[in-house]
């Protein structure tokens, strides 16, 4: 046997002695900087940035659960290290009480922290790009691909890991230095076997941190709005602290469920006295912990809900259409007449049935809008006779469309919105109308609304008194009129025959009917006259206020064209590959965070059961049953996958249901629908989490030798 | 050898302040075998961590072999752990990863290098104390007596002014327990060994040549062996029994 006779070779040995709990250390690191390169690369790649629009919700919703996914593998790696420390402190002691001095400790101690760390932590970055490839090719195997789809990295995504990587080395680094900088030896000797109790509240931590979590929630979510409607100006980021007492309500009901539990345990005090009594000895990095995973499960939920809130409606939306197929095309366009569609549709075995063409014009309308002061920062809202361009039809347009029997009264109009009024471009404030050609202008008011869902969704649209319509027509150039058109196929509908027709109205669009549907004329005119700069021009802008009809399968072209139709079969075939990026991203984020957080769960309840082995050994000894012993090990492990699952997924629920509602201030039959999906989401999410709680437990039991499994 | 001059220290435990020795006042000859006894919370085992400079200590003034521990660095106090001083723990405190043979040199290893004499003396040792044949192994290896044995020999292998002893027999059964005061014995005859050891035992203090007696952080009385010890033991029962009245 080699002897070892430096203290090189000794350290070295010790090292390798120690490699179970370096193991530990290797795995979370390494975890946690796959997690993060991952997202990086994923968050940061050329495909999402393009489907993603700059300032949306969906990429605010993207960054925010990033830096929640960051936040929980900081703690994940921060826990992970001080684990590895309190295990090294013990042989740090020793070699300290027997002589050894810092400066003799601190080149081995470095030399392996920042083996191990840097090692895992580059293991990790790399091993993102593999799991990103692997979800990835998974989800276009399995469920979608588009030509959107096509994996690219912008590499710049390795600064976020870097900087992690410095971090996770840096706390390692300083870990080491603080237990070695100790001047009470018995203390760092002693430190693996010091208990970590949290500080005792009493029972009233749960409700007030319940009570915390809703005013946290409620305040920080309206406050914002409250200020902007009240000052005028951009909320300060400041107003951002008021989430802040829901994570102080967060870590009180974590508290509790560590301290107390949930359970009352009046009538048989000594039940499951064994878990908790080790759930409270462990207890700061437990109620850390579950905080956490409380978060990831939240960020989690949030990610996968986007899938069922975007798709349920669309998809009832589409099944509640009254055409098979309706587009509209401006006059000045060579677009496919009807006997053009009878062929193309008989090459498809099909023929057409209630065919209807329906005038409309594009005009000038007013609106309030906010003018920003000379000050830069606050603005005031203020009415302009001409602020943008929407759509008119005339009333026996709309009486032969629907079917109805509507009479519009002179110098009133009636708004068209979808039926379940969710629609965001109404725009009901409009008293004048105006030709844009020859600059007649009429003074209106809205008399009500009507509902349609296929001229009140995207398409802003709205219906005039005959005479009215025909006095604001004359003069009116092809460009700023057009035809609606609708009709139904007999039998079966064909999606080839839909795709054909929908690369035919691309082909019949002139260069400048390829824009998105923020895009306005009438803005870019007033702008012109104004001799100011059409913002809609500016660089930054364009991408967002043009398409390319190259591009006809992406996500921008088909949310976003102006004069894009609505098919039928189109939209429920190709909702999936419209989408495809932000589904992608949002099932990727769920999958991140739900692994995240099991992983923090599961070692977690590995070190508070096998740092307290001796506590099972003695309650053999004294006689405990299989099943008692399963019972404390289950309930200890429970509590700590339980609890944040639960706070979790209900929080999101409620946080879901409050955003539904603070849309338009009422949660319509569709978002009903969405949230009984969203439930059925959790109810899988939890058996998930069942399972890999029960997995857990039974390794436990096994590495503690309880039998009964 | 070891100069103890009204020695102070206490605890801060939230707001309150715990003063655990009170003015402590003795020294330990060379060549002598001296047991501190006292009740739980007596202050025996602070009084070893402040002499083995493991915790830093309020007020008063401790000197091994002429140099005083206040006002050294933490490099000087290190190298007065290695070189001067060694140490027997209660729960033995071996490092798992080694080889008996190797703990017990690691105090020279942590010099920065072992010595032929050293390894020499590594293997007088674990004679001497008859663990010769368990050198090989590991310490999850061999019994508690046997563990605590190598740590005597561990104490004793860069040769220091003074042993220092927190309850080595603690863990240990009678037949270990006497094993492992037989090799403090043997290490005082052969080595020339001084030994500070605090303990519970009275059985193992009565072959001690001097045992001080501790009561809440001050020394209650000191009792001298005179050479017969059955009736140092009995007398240093009777003592014990006094001071719990």
């Amino acid at each position: 046997m080699e002897q070892i006779f430096t203290l090189k070779k000794m350290e070295r040995k010790l090292q390798h002695a120690d490699r179970k709990h370096a193991r530990l250390y290797l795995f979370c690191n390494f975890t946690a900087l796959m997690i993060i390169s991952a997202y990086s690369g994923m968050m940061l790649s050329p495909t999402v940035q393009k489907a993603f629009p700059t300032g949306g919700d969906s990429r605010k919703q993207m960054n925010a659960i990033f830096m929640l996914t960051l936040i929980g593998c900081v703690v994940f790696t921060v826990y992970a290290a001080s684990l590895f420390f309190r295990h090294k402190s013990g042989q740090l002691g020793i070699l300290m009480a027997l002589g050894a001095s810092r400066r003799r400790l601190i080149p081995g101690l470095f030399r392996e922290v920042l083996l191990l760390s840097g090692l895992s932590s580059v293991a990790g970055t790399l091993a993102g790009f593999p799991f990103i490839w692997v979800i990835w090719t998974g989800f276009r195997l399995i469920m979608i691909d588009s030509s959107d789809m096509k994996l690219s990295f912008d590499f710049r995504c390795l600064l976020i890991s870097l900087a992690f990587l410095l971090v996770v080395v840096a706390f390692s680094c300083l870990t080491a230095w603080r237990y070695l900088r100790r001047t009470n030896i018995m203390e760092v000797i002693r430190e693996e076997h010091i208990n970590e109790p949290v500080k005792e509240l009493g029972k009233w931590c749960a409700p007030v941190g319940g009570i915390l979590i809703a005013l946290g929630v409620l305040a920080g979510y309206f406050m914002p709005v409250i200020y902007m409607r009240k000052f005028n100006t951009l909320s300060p980021v400041w107003l951002s602290a008021l989430y802040l007492p829901a994570l102080a309500g967060l870590y009180m009901v974590m508290l509790h469920a560590v301290v107390h539990g949930f359970r009352s345990y009046k009538r048989n005090p000594y039940k499951n006295i064994i878990a908790r009594s080790m759930m409270k000895f462990q207890g700061k990095q437990t109620v850390n912990n579950m905080i956490v995973v409380t978060l990831l499960i939240a960020g989690a939920c949030f990610g996968i809900f986007y899938i069922p809130i975007i798709s349920v409606g669309a998809m009832m939306g589409y099944d509640a259409q009254p055409f098979d197929y309706f587009y509209h095309c401006r006059a000045d366009q060579a677009m496919p007449e009807k006997e053009d569609i009878d062929a193309l549709a008989g090459e498809y075995g099909l023929s057409l049935k209630d065919w209807g063409e329906y005038d409309y014009i594009t005009l000038g309308f007013g609106n309030y809008g906010d003018v920003m002061e000379e000050d830069g920062e606050h603005w005031h809202t203020e009415y302009a006779p001409i602020s943008g361009e929407e759509m008119a039809i005339s009333e026996e347009a709309w009486n032969r469309l629907t079917g109805e029997e509507i009479d519009v009264l002179p110098g009133t109009y009636l708004c068209i919105t979808n039926r379940e009024e969710t629609s965001l471009y109404v725009n009901t404030n409009a008293r004048h109308l105006t030709n844009m050609v020859t600059r007649t202008q009429l003074s209106t008011q809205c008399a009500g609304l009507l509902h349609y869902d296929l001229l009140g969704g995207d398409r802003q649209c709205r219906v005039l008194d005959q005479g009215d319509y025909e006095k604001l027509s004359e003069g009116l150039t092809d460009d700023w009129k057009g035809t609606l058109t609708a009709f139904n196929v007999e039998g079966e509908d064909s999606y080839p025959f839909a795709n054909a027709l929908f690369r035919r109205l691309i082909a019949s669009n002139g260069e400048d009917c390829f824009t998105s549907k923020e895009y306005s004329r009438v803005t870019s005119i007033l702008a012109r006259e104004e001799g100011k700069e059409d913002w809609q021009e500016r660089e930054s802008e364009r991408s967002f206020m043009y398409v390319d009809p190259k591009e006809a399968d992406s996500i921008v072209f088909r949310q976003n064209w102006k004069y894009k139709p609505s098919f039928r079969i189109l939209s429920q075939n190709d909702f999936l590959l419209s989408t495809s990026v932000f589904l992608m991203m949002f099932l990727f984020i769920f999958i991140v965070c739900i692994l995240t957080a099991l992983i923090i769960c599961h070692t977690r309840c590995q070190t508070i059961a096998l740092n307290n082995r001796y506590i099972f050994d003695d309650l053999k000894k004294l006689g405990a049953s299989p099943a008692f012993l399963k019972r404390e090990v289950d309930s200890q492990c429970g509590g700590v996958f339980k609890v944040p699952a639960l706070v979790g997924m209900v929080a999101i629920y409620l946080i879901f249901i409050l955003l539904l509602y603070g849309n338009d201030g009422r949660i319509a039959f569709s978002e009903v629908m969405a949230l009984a999906v969203c439930l059925g989401i959790e109810l899988v999410l939890g058996g998930l989490i069942y399972g890999v709680y029960r997995f857990t437990a039974r390794g436990i039991r096994r590495k503690l030798g309880i039998g009964g499994n | 050898m070891l100069y103890v001059k009204n020695l102070h220290k206490s605890y801060q435990v939230g707001k309150n302040k715990y003063e655990v020795l009170k003015g402590i006042d003795f020294h330990v000859g060379k060549g002598e075998f001296v047991a501190v006894m006292g009740p739980s919370g007596s202050g025996k085992t602070t009084l070893l961590n402040c002499i083995s400079c493991y915790i830093p200590f309020d007020q008063g003034e401790i000197t091994i072999g002429g140099a005083r521990l206040a006002g050294q660095s933490e490099s000087e106090l290190a190298k007065l752990r290695n070189t001067q001083i060694g140490f027997v723990f209660q729960d033995f405190m071996l490092l798992d990863g080694l080889t008996i043979r190797e703990n017990i040199l690691v105090p020279r290893i942590v010099q920065g290098e072992v010595s032929e004499e050293a390894q020499e003396l590594a293997d007088k040792l674990t004679g001497l104390f008859g663990i010769s044949h368990i050198v090989n192994k590991y310490p999850a290896e061999i019994s508690g007596g046997e563990k605590q044995r190598a740590a005597v020999a561990r104490s004793l292998i860069n040769n220091p002014l003074i042993i220092l002893a927190d309850e080595p027999t603690g863990n240990l059964d009678s037949k270990s327990s006497r094993a492992v005061i037989e090799s403090f014995g043997e290490a005082r005859e052969r080595m020339g060994a001084t030994i500070f050891m605090v303990t519970h035992d009275s059985f193992a203090a009565s072959f001690c040549d001097r045992v001080v007696l501790l009561k809440d952080g001050s020394i209650y009385r000191q009792l001298e062996n005179n050479g017969e010890r059955g009736s140092f033991h009995d007398k240093l029962l009777a003592a014990i029994k006094e001071m719990a009245e």
